[in-house]
């Protein structure tokens, strides 16, 4: 039976027509994958019917009648939940207080709540206490989070804007799970994605958007065909990179680097980890959430003290006490968050592209706007950043324009090692092939970089060589000659993995 | 599809981009009207007693002091942080110019940068505080605006210094009589430039181009408007958060022998409440206390409507009681202006 | 680092101890002769009046070997605090105890607090609501407007323009310097207030004041200053327009410091000041009175003094404690 109708909705912001048009069918238990590159309307849509914008254009019906949703309050009464991409949790409450925020009662009665919210996280898998702090938890456990505040409500139709973007493969099998306990008690989910190996396993129909009109919708997924259809021709070869090329010289060495974990925050510690990178060649670093990625590119980049071990670049002692001191050595980390480490949202794409590198354009102790200018255009020009000018204000480019913003400002410090951290989370798939492209010439330019991503496929096609890291430590490590499958690095994954943890 | 109102390819017609970028170098537009709206009252109401050189000088003069606490404030504030402490500084700079000149008759040349060192070091310690100890700059500086002003207090055994000191002849020491250039009304360099005035133009161009075209600039704005980017791009944010305090306290000290010159005398309880003026005319001039956005020019025309508007107020006669309402409400008129999606807000319109 | 703070906040705690005499030594140490300790509440020591109050009490209170005056308690113009120091005093049992209200209704339950204890009670400057105390000694603000309205007169024979640099308008010797003077000056009707702005008792904000009406007013006779600071910020600001011959300029307090309103009469910058007496002398006499059992008078009201060009050196002379106490 069809739960929700949406029919010939339109949009329109400022100078943009966002949606024209566009009609959706959900029944229950369905799950629909709405698919489409940065862009396409799919957020906008869902937002509507989430009740985030008050005017739109087109009718929305829900179990038959038609539902006038123009507050987040109404969505709520009509039984829609949304799980956006940006979590919406408060860090300095915790876990339960997040859950039922706004939905308290005058009277706050701590154990029944505490005990529902328990409840709720078993049925997610997630080990933790009801009490714990949200902004003690890590990325993944949020997400899975914002779902159980979405179940908790009464939800006739879930929508869920990338909720993998952010998880490892395990982390997503435990949230496929969910998603199938739903649809069995006929809740519709409409989820949003750019992982198209994704669809083929949980949905049952996907929905294609293009520049804000409906495309089409298949049931079958074939990825070719979904790819022309979301970007208007034919792909090609989505991971460009099919050969490793020949590594040179080796450019960083690790050797039994150590450094201590920090209760507060989560941090994981990591155990004598030993690697090397040479120049020309894509290291990968794999590992589940809370594998000491991020910490092992940011020990490398100078953000963290090591306990122990040493390291050296380019055949010299690298000892950065800070990430000041890694980029002069001709260092660069794209940094897992960009919104958060990575850009200076407010300001526009030339400041943030010159920052790193302003000391280059230096003249009399000043800045030199003009030369900074000219190669900041250049850089943005050539990885193809879609704005105006670089005036524009970073905050409101899409998000793979703002990945490339942060590649720009990188390549500007002319770096011979790339720290790259989920270099593509959450990013359309075209330019999802743009950065691959880029790396690909970065290596063969004779640049070496170590890339840490949840996407194993990813790391299997873009890597010389996979790492693969658990509890900090390091349990393997794959070359490409030796053509290792997903399960395997999986299992390397989860060695020494406590059961209890996902 | 991360951002919900970015259009998906933006293009903006080129002349209003052009425009925009003029306007957001010289700070917000919308300072500039209610600029020129006082202006226009003032002219309206009091012609030429009003536009005339000798009171502008007078106007601009009286707040030269505040204005330049404003721009040492406003570096404060551009890195998400805040400087309570500035008027005790000022206080405690203008007590040492008034002892320097009258216990040790020093020259003023000497007395300026004293009093900048005197000031750089409270500041110095307010950075310090904040960004090693992590106290929050509304605390340390609060604490330092009790702190210095005690020791203001004592040093001065509350009692008023006088600048204005006569030799053993009667007439004023050579050192007293070239302090008065400071700024005691009435003498100008030159004949015609009233040096409170002229510092506080020449301070807010240095800061100016200090902000835009240097690294330390850059960098300031990087420190508030993203401290972990702007760490991980390498800025050293430590020593920002430190330099911008130290700046503020060496403002605050270049600006203590104009107040003290300004009155003739150093009070214990000069700049007392100044930090608030400083911090009203760096807001009112489109800097934001989250940081990371606001500039010099903003903070300058900020500071003028302040003063234009107690100047074109006085000259009105308005009752003391309605010019604090009125004042009051200025300032959030000035802070709506700022923010357009406010009024997208009352229009009905959506922010997501 | 939390150690090294501790001990530097200790060192300044200790310093700044050390720097005031030591606490209540009573009559412990000889024992044949009692040593009377005495506890002054002052409302605010930065007000350079108010400093030159506790110089000057201290200074005369030497003059009793026997009584000893403890180290002054600064209230900061906080009702708050000034009450609980009051009862800080009781607690030590001082043998008397004086204050200086910062606002009348606050403090009047804790005078009566001490009443109760049997502490004798001498109310310094400002009054309080109740009866319960020994004395009042303080001047009279009306008298003050008064004489300085009558200078006015005096001086404006043919009237003028009178411009009035007021204090904070709630305090209430800015009401009462106010009402005197108007009351004066109402002896001749040519003479008129042509405007009047709050001044806030400081030089920086009168300068200013005083500019703007120079620029809206051809004709200003003379200024009427509720205390010197505010008359001497306007003179600055009529000197710099060249218009400090054709004005003269009354104040109050005279303070017989460098900066003060006796050296500004001597200077010729102000044509007359009152002295606002501080009564130091008169509260360190009736102290040692009511010690040793004498009676005295509850009321005390003090008159005030003309300064002029001809007294002033003298009255500076006489007043001045900067080489003394």
């Amino acid at each position: 039976m069809t739960v929700l109708t949406m029919r010939a909705i339109g949009k329109s912001f400022p100078g943009v027509r966002a949606l024209d048009g566009v009609s959706l069918t959900v029944a229950e238990g369905e799950v629909v994958a709405l698919l489409g590159e940065n862009g396409a309307g799919k957020s906008t849509l869902m937002n509507i019917l989430a009740g985030v914008f008050k005017d739109y254009e087109g009718e929305i019906e829900i179990g038959g009648q038609v539902a006038h949703i123009h507050s987040p309050k109404d969505a709520r009464r009509h039984g829609v939940a949304m799980i956006h991409q940006e979590l919406n949790l408060v860090p300095e409450l915790s876990i339960t207080d997040n859950i039922f925020l706004g939905r308290e009662r005058t009277i706050l009665d701590r154990k029944s709540t505490e005990a529902r919210s328990a409840e709720l996280l078993r049925g997610l898998g997630l080990d933790l206490s009801p009490r714990r702090l949200i902004k003690q938890c890590k990325i993944a456990e949020r997400q899975l989070i914002e779902v159980a505040k979405a179940l908790s409500q009464n939800v006739r139709v879930l929508v869920m804007d990338e909720p993998t973007s952010a998880l490892a493969d395990a982390e997503v099998r435990r949230l496929y799970a969910v998603i199938r306990d739903l649809t069995a008690r006929g809740v519709a989910v409409i989820y949003i994605s750019h992982r198209l190996e994704e669809l083929e396993e949980i949905a049952d129909r996907v929905v294609v958007l293009r520049d804000g009109t409906y495309v089409g919708e298949r049931s079958e997924v074939d990825r070719d065909e979904l790819i022309q259809m979301m970007v208007g021709r034919p792909l090609g070869e989505m991971f460009p990179r099919a050969d490793g090329g020949g590594a040179g010289k080796e450019l960083l060495k690790v050797e039994g680097l150590s450094v201590p974990g920090e209760p507060g925050t989560g941090r994981t510690p990591l155990r004598e980890v030993s690697l090397s990178v040479r120049a020309g060649e894509i290291v990968g670093v794999a590992g589940l959430m809370g594998a000491g990625r991020s910490e092992l590119l940011e020990t490398i980049f100078g953000v963290h003290r090591p306990a122990a071990g040493s390291m050296s670049l380019g055949g010299r002692t690298y000892r950065p006490r800070s990430p000041k001191g890694a980029i002069r050595r001709g260092v660069a980390l794209v940094a897992e968050d960009r919104k958060a480490q990575s850009l200076v949202l407010g300001n526009t794409i030339a400041f943030n592209a010159g920052l790193p590198s302003l000391r280059r354009f230096l003249r009399f102790g000043m800045v030199d706007a003009r030369s900074e200018q000219a190669a900041v255009e250049r850089q943005v020009n050539e990885l193809r950043v879609k704005a105006s000018g670089t005036r524009f204000t970073v905050g409101n480019l899409s998000g793979g324009n703002q990945q490339k913003v942060v590649l720009a400002k990188w390549l500007l410090t002319s770096p011979s090692l790339i720290l790259m951290d989920e270099p593509t989370r959450g990013i359309d798939v075209g330019a999802k092939a743009e950065i691959h492209a880029l790396m690909s010439s970065l290596a063969a330019g004779g640049k070496g970089v170590l890339v840490a991503s949840s996407e194993l496929p990813e790391l299997l096609a873009m890597c010389d060589r996979i790492l693969v890291l658990c509890e900090g430590r390091i349990t393997a490590e794959f070359s490409r000659e030796e053509h290792p499958t997903q399960e395997a690095i999986l299992e390397a994954a989860m060695a020494r993995q406590k059961v209890t943890t996902l | 599809m991360t951002t919900k109102t970015a259009p998906p390819t933006p293009a903006k017609p080129p002349g209003e981009n052009r425009l925009r970028r003029t306007f957001s170098a010289l700070g917000a537009a919308q300072a500039y009207i209610g600029l020129v709206l006082i202006l226009a009252v003032g002219i309206a109401t009091k012609g030429d007693i009003f536009l005339n050189e000798t009171n502008l000088t007078n106007a601009v003069g009286a707040f030269a002091s505040r204005g330049i606490l404003a721009v040492g404030v406003t570096l404060v504030i551009l890195t998400g942080g805040i400087d309570l402490s500035v008027g005790s500084l000022l206080g405690i700079a203008s007590m040492t110019a008034a002892m320097m000149l009258s216990k040790h008759s020093l020259e003023p040349w000497q007395i300026v940068p004293i009093c900048m060192v005197v000031g750089a070091f409270f500041g110095f310690l307010n950075g310090a505080g904040t960004a090693w100890l992590r106290i929050q700059s509304f605390v340390m500086t609060l604490a330092m605006l009790s702190v210095v002003r005690g020791l203001d207090r004592q040093v001065s055994d509350n009692v008023s210094v006088g600048t204005q000191i006569a030799g053993p002849d009667g007439k004023l020491t050579p050192q007293a009589e070239a302090f008065q250039l400071f700024g005691t009304p009435g003498h100008n360099l030159f004949d015609r430039i009233y040096y409170p005035v002229l510092a506080f133009i020449v301070v807010c161009v240095v800061f100016h181009l200090i902000l835009t075209k240097t690294r330390f600039g850059r960098h300031v704005y990087a420190v508030g408007g993203n401290p972990t980017a702007a760490r991980l791009s390498g800025v050293n944010v430590t020593a920002i958060t430190i330099a911008v305090f130290t700046l503020s306290g060496m403002l605050a000290g270049f600006a203590g022998p104009i107040d003290a010159a300004y009155s003739a005398s150093a009070d214990p309880q000069a700049g007392q409440s100044y930090e608030l003026d400083a911090i009203a005319a760096a807001v009112i001039g489109g800097a934001s206390l989250a940081g990371g956005k606001g500039t010099i020019a903003g903070t300058f025309v900020g500071a003028l409507i302040l003063t234009l508007l107690d100047n074109v107020l006085g000259l009105n006669a308005v009752s003391d009681n309605w010019q604090l309402v009125i004042k009051g409400l200025i300032v959030v008129v000035a802070v709506v202006l700022q923010r357009p999606d406010l009024f997208k807000f009352f229009r009905g319109g959506s922010r997501s | 680092m939390k150690k090294a703070i501790t001990i530097a906040l200790c060192a300044v705690l200790a310093a700044a101890c050390a720097s005031k005499a030591p606490g209540p030594s009573t009559s412990a140490d000889g024992g044949e002769k009692k040593k009377f300790v005495v506890g002054y509440s002052q409302s605010n020591n930065a007000e350079p009046y108010r400093a030159q109050l506790n110089l000057q009490l201290q200074h005369f209170m030497t003059k009793y070997p026997d009584i000893e005056l403890l180290p002054i308690a600064d209230a900061k113009q906080s009702s708050a605090t000034q009450v609980s120091q009051v009862q800080n005093f009781i607690t030590q049992k001082v043998d008397a105890l004086i204050v200086s209200p910062t606002e009348p209704a606050p403090l009047t339950a804790a005078v009566e607090q001490a009443c109760q204890a049997k502490i004798p009670v001498i109310i310094l400057d400002r009054t309080v609501n109740t009866d319960c105390y020994t004395a009042f000694i303080g001047g009279d603000n009306v008298l003050i407007g008064k004489k300085a309205g009558e200078e006015a007169v005096k001086l404006l024979p043919d009237g003028g323009n009178v411009v009035e640099l007021r204090g904070i308008m709630s305090n209430q010797p800015q009401i009462d310097r106010d009402k005197g003077f108007r009351e004066a000056i109402a002896a001749n009707p040519k003479i008129k207030i042509i405007a009047d702005r709050e001044g806030k008792w400081l030089k920086e904000q009168a300068t200013p004041i005083m500019q703007q009406w120079l620029a809206q007013h051809e004709k200003i006779d003379l200024v009427y200053g509720h205390n010197d600071p505010m008359a001497l910020g306007a003179y600055l600001a009529a000197q710099a327009a060249g218009k400090a011959e054709q004005i003269t300029f009354i104040g109050i307090d005279g303070l017989a410091i460098p900066d003060g309103g006796i050296r500004a009469v001597q200077l010729g910058q102000l044509s007359a000041t009152f002295i606002y007496p501080t009564g130091a002398e008169e509260a360190a006499e009736t102290v040692n009175k009511i010690l040793h059992g004498h009676q005295v008078d509850k009321n005390q009201v003090l008159g005030t003094t003309q300064v002029t060009k001809d007294n002033a050196a003298e009255l500076y002379k006489k007043y001045d404690l900067s080489g003394q106490g």
